[in-house]
């Protein structure tokens, strides 16, 4: 059985996530600081009436930061109870993927993406990879924090 | 067969009043422990149980949960026999009655979770019927002679056995059981004297039995008289007072106790009284999110007030005649302001409904710590909304927890130092101000041992109370060399102060005495959800914070701050012969020199941190008005300082700070830092 998946483009490359999990896209107008928030939080925005973080997925991968144009999007994702937002540089496809398709990636890889690449899978000319979501949203924060 | 069909809709709403009656049940069965133990009846907790029981024992056979009816069955049979031994209740009792609602509860609890219920624990039930047997062989002692009510036929006739026996067995107890005429009439009204405020001032001087109105002639010229049925301590002249005074009237309802005591009518079973049909009426279980919901409509239409102003004041601006709008604008603002009262106190629940499992809790402690120890709560009725409630919770149990596992010592050293074996845990709220709710936890055990505290940390003594209870609430700190089951692993009062200060944005104090005790000092806000803020902007973004946390609003002279050398950006302004430290929030929200006026701030928000003044720069007041606060929960912006969010109008959610916490995050990190504070820091606040 194939599964939809979401496609988003940062920085020229392309990355999937299931559709399952996205629970809107919507277009990025800025978003509201945190001071002492991680480096790569963005800050907050307002989506249908509810405040959520989003992680600027661009600073996430340790590119460059550019002006945010028209395309720019926040990927709206659910992770068990928590909601959190990834801005990308567009995002405006979806696509259906084989779980056969999808392939761990190369060790080079692995190292290269902090882990943020869990599958690459081969379309026609394109090649696809499959983020981690809670790790690039920084999964990481959770531990230690609250409960110990 | 269907059953299980069936049980899947009716499940959630057997699970709620099944959860509901379980705490009755608890809160009812250890109130007739402690009357057993000063040797009364306590009938009125005997059939309150019995209905508890036997309402989940009909709700568990509806939705076919054998094992749940067959120990509430048990129960149901040993309580009855309490019931026609005048509502006393063998010592014996209470254990294996304790253990059937706990066993109850684990089934209710697997139930919820989506199990099957677990079959009868072999032996719970034979101990249950050996109840049966030596409650029918009468150990009930002789009833004290129960005081004879004297009461008019046509009052008479209208009272329940229930209700009559409550007020004999109040005024057997040493209460007084009177009657208060009270009489409405049209400039009582206009007083604001009504039935229903009558009713309330009433409902603090004692307990309301019944309210009957009677009609015919009355005294002072009405139609129309409401009988109360008290039982009560007060004096007469206050009952009185609560009325209104003359025409209304104080009666005492018992004579001088009969030498012969009246027989009692015989009670009718429990089950069978007509005051079941009127239990919960009036009131309404309502699921959180349905209220939440609520708020979430009244924030839009004030997000959407808001903008409304704007536009009338762009028009007005424009010389267009809309006097009738601002009129109209007006009128929609006190509409929204009754409004958020209204749902506001929808989300109010008593706090001692939301205390209700730290008796069992205690109880519990004391049989694992073998220490003696009698809880007292005394919280009035305060209130507090939901989500307040909620939180606050956990760190009220962790308080008491702490309090018999720490604090409190063995039998034996209570002895040694002169004390009662009993030790006291003491929960109590000492009224509200300005939003706040003041609630203490104190003990009278040994006292924190900040000599110990400091060696274990490996910090210096502390010095003050506040320096002592910053140790002690460090992650991770615990005063017990071995984690023990009671204390739990590693869970410290870091909790706690997270719950009251980081989330609730509330105050935790501490006061102890070697050898005489400690006292927990908390102060949490009412609600949580709805705030008065002041509207800044600083560095070219809107920020709020709560207009009680401002003590005052400066204007900043340039020319009067005084810049002291290698202080690090931190100024002095001086307030009426005081020196206070100015910071521009700017900088300490890692915003200095972002799209805003450079230069000295000028306006600053003066607030207590940690009881010394501070002023914080801004750029500019924007305005005063009411908020819809959103707590931040995800980790990803959980920081201190920051308390939620909300919306303002333009879409962008809007920061809501806590000065002061945002004020002692920064002088602990580095200010400079890049994003400001690093997460682990601000956490080991």
């Amino acid at each position: 059985m194939s599964v939809l998946h979401v496609v988003f483009k940062v920085d020229g490359a392309e990355y999937v996530l299931p559709a399952a999990d996205v629970l809107q896209m919507e277009s990025f107008t800025g978003a509201t600081p945190v001071p002492g928030a991680a480096p790569h939080v963005a800050g907050l925005v307002q989506v249908r009436g509810r405040v959520i973080p989003v992680v600027d997925a661009r600073l996430r991968f340790g590119l460059p930061a550019v002006a945010r144009t028209l395309d720019s999007r926040v990927v709206v994702a659910q992770l068990g109870n928590r909601v959190v937002g990834l801005v990308v540089d567009s995002a405006r496809e979806v696509l259906k993927l084989d779980p056969q398709q999808l392939k761990p990636p190369p060790p080079l890889v692995v190292e290269g993406a902090h882990g943020f690449v869990k599958a690459v899978a081969q379309v026609g000319p394109r090649l696809v990879m499959l983020i981690d979501f809670p790790r690039v949203i920084g999964e990481e924060t959770l531990d230690g924090d609250g409960q110990r | 067969m269907s059953a299980s069909v069936d049980l899947a809709d009716f499940l959630p709403a057997y699970l709620a009043e099944a959860e509901e009656l379980l705490g009755t049940g608890h809160r009812q069965l250890l109130a007739m422990e402690a009357s057993i133990r000063r040797g009364l009846a306590n009938p009125r907790a005997v059939r309150e149980l019995f209905r508890a029981v036997h309402t989940i024992k009909g709700l568990s056979a509806m939705v076919d949960v054998e094992p749940i009816v067959d120990i509430t069955h048990w129960m149901e049979t040993c309580l009855r026999h309490a019931d026609r031994a005048g509502g006393r209740l063998p010592e014996a009792s209470v254990e294996p009655l304790m253990e059937g609602l706990r066993e109850i509860e684990q089934r209710v609890r697997q139930l919820a979770a989506g199990k099957q219920a677990a079959p009868v624990p072999p032996g719970l039930l034979s101990r249950l019927e050996a109840l049966e047997a030596e409650g029918s062989s009468g150990g009930g002692a002789p009833r004290a002679a129960p005081a004879a009510l004297a009461l008019e036929e046509a009052v008479a006739a209208r009272l329940s056995a229930a209700e009559r026996e409550q007020l004999v067995t109040g005024a057997t107890g040493g209460r007084r059981a009177v009657r208060l005429d009270f009489i409405p009439g049209a400039d009582r009204a206009a007083h604001g004297v009504t039935i229903n405020s009558v009713r309330e001032r009433v409902a603090a001087l004692g307990d309301t039995v019944k309210v009957l109105p009677l009609s015919g002639p009355a005294a002072g010229g009405g139609a129309l008289t409401f009988v109360l049925l008290l039982l009560t301590e007060a004096p007469d002249a206050a009952l009185l007072e609560a009325a209104g005074g003359p025409p209304a009237s104080v009666r005492a309802l018992t004579a001088a106790p009969a030498s012969a005591p009246e027989p009692l009518p015989e009670l009718a079973a429990p089950d069978e009284e007509p005051e079941e049909a009127r239990r919960g009426g009036g009131s309404l279980r309502v699921e959180v999110s349905r209220l939440d919901e609520a708020l979430e409509r009244l924030a839009a239409l004030v997000v959407n007030r808001s903008r409304l102003a704007r536009a009338v004041a762009a028009l007005t601006a424009a010389g267009a005649p809309t006097r009738e709008l601002q009129a109209i604008l007006q009128e929609n603002a006190r509409q929204l302001r009754d409004m958020r009262a209204a749902i506001l106190r929808l989300r109010m629940v008593r706090v001692g409904d939301v205390l209700e499992r730290l008796p069992l809790l205690v109880r519990g402690l004391r049989r694992s710590t073998g220490k003696s120890v009698r809880l007292e709560l005394d919280v009035g009725d305060a209130e507090l909304d939901k989500a307040v409630a909620d939180r606050l919770l956990p760190a009220l149990v962790h308080l008491v927890r702490n309090a018999v596992d720490h604090a409190l010592e063995l039998p034996e050293a209570r002895r040694a130092a002169g004390k009662p074996d009993e030790g006291v845990v003491r929960v109590a709220s000492h009224g509200r101000a300005g939003g706040l709710l003041d609630l203490t936890v104190s003990d009278d055990g040994r006292g924190v041992d900040a000599q110990a505290v400091a060696a274990r940390a490996g910090v210096p003594v502390p010095a003050s109370p506040d320096a002592l209870l910053e140790v002690l609430c460090r992650p991770g700190f615990s005063t017990r060399d071995a984690a023990n089951a009671t204390s739990g692993r590693g869970m410290g009062m870091d909790i706690v102060h997270r719950i009251i200060v980081d989330q609730l944005g509330g105050e935790l104090g501490l006061e102890t005495r070697p050898g005489a005790g400690t006292t927990f000092r908390l102060r949490v806000p009412l609600t949580i959800t709805l705030l008065d803020a002041l509207v800044f902007e600083c560095a070219g973004l809107r920020y709020a914070v709560a207009v009680g946390s401002v003590e005052e609003l400066i204007e900043v002279d340039a020319a009067q701050v005084v810049r002291p050398a290698g202080a690090g950006g931190v100024c002095l302004v001086e307030r009426r012969g005081n020196t206070v430290p100015l910071l521009t929030l700017a900088r300490l929200l890692g915003r200095a020199g972002l799209g805003g006026c450079e230069g000295p701030a000028a306006k600053a928000l003066l607030v207590r941190q940690r009881g010394e003044l501070i002023a914080f720069g801004v750029d500019r007041l924007v305005g005063q008005q009411e908020i819809v606060l959103r707590p931040l929960e995800d980790p990803l912006v959980r920081v201190p300082g920051v308390v939620g969010a909300t919306d303002l109008g333009d879409g962008q959610p809007t920061l809501v700070l806590d000065l002061a916490a945002l004020g002692l995050a920064r002088a602990k990190g580095s200010p400079r830092r890049q994003g400001g504070l690093a997460r682990e820091e601000g956490r080991l606040i």
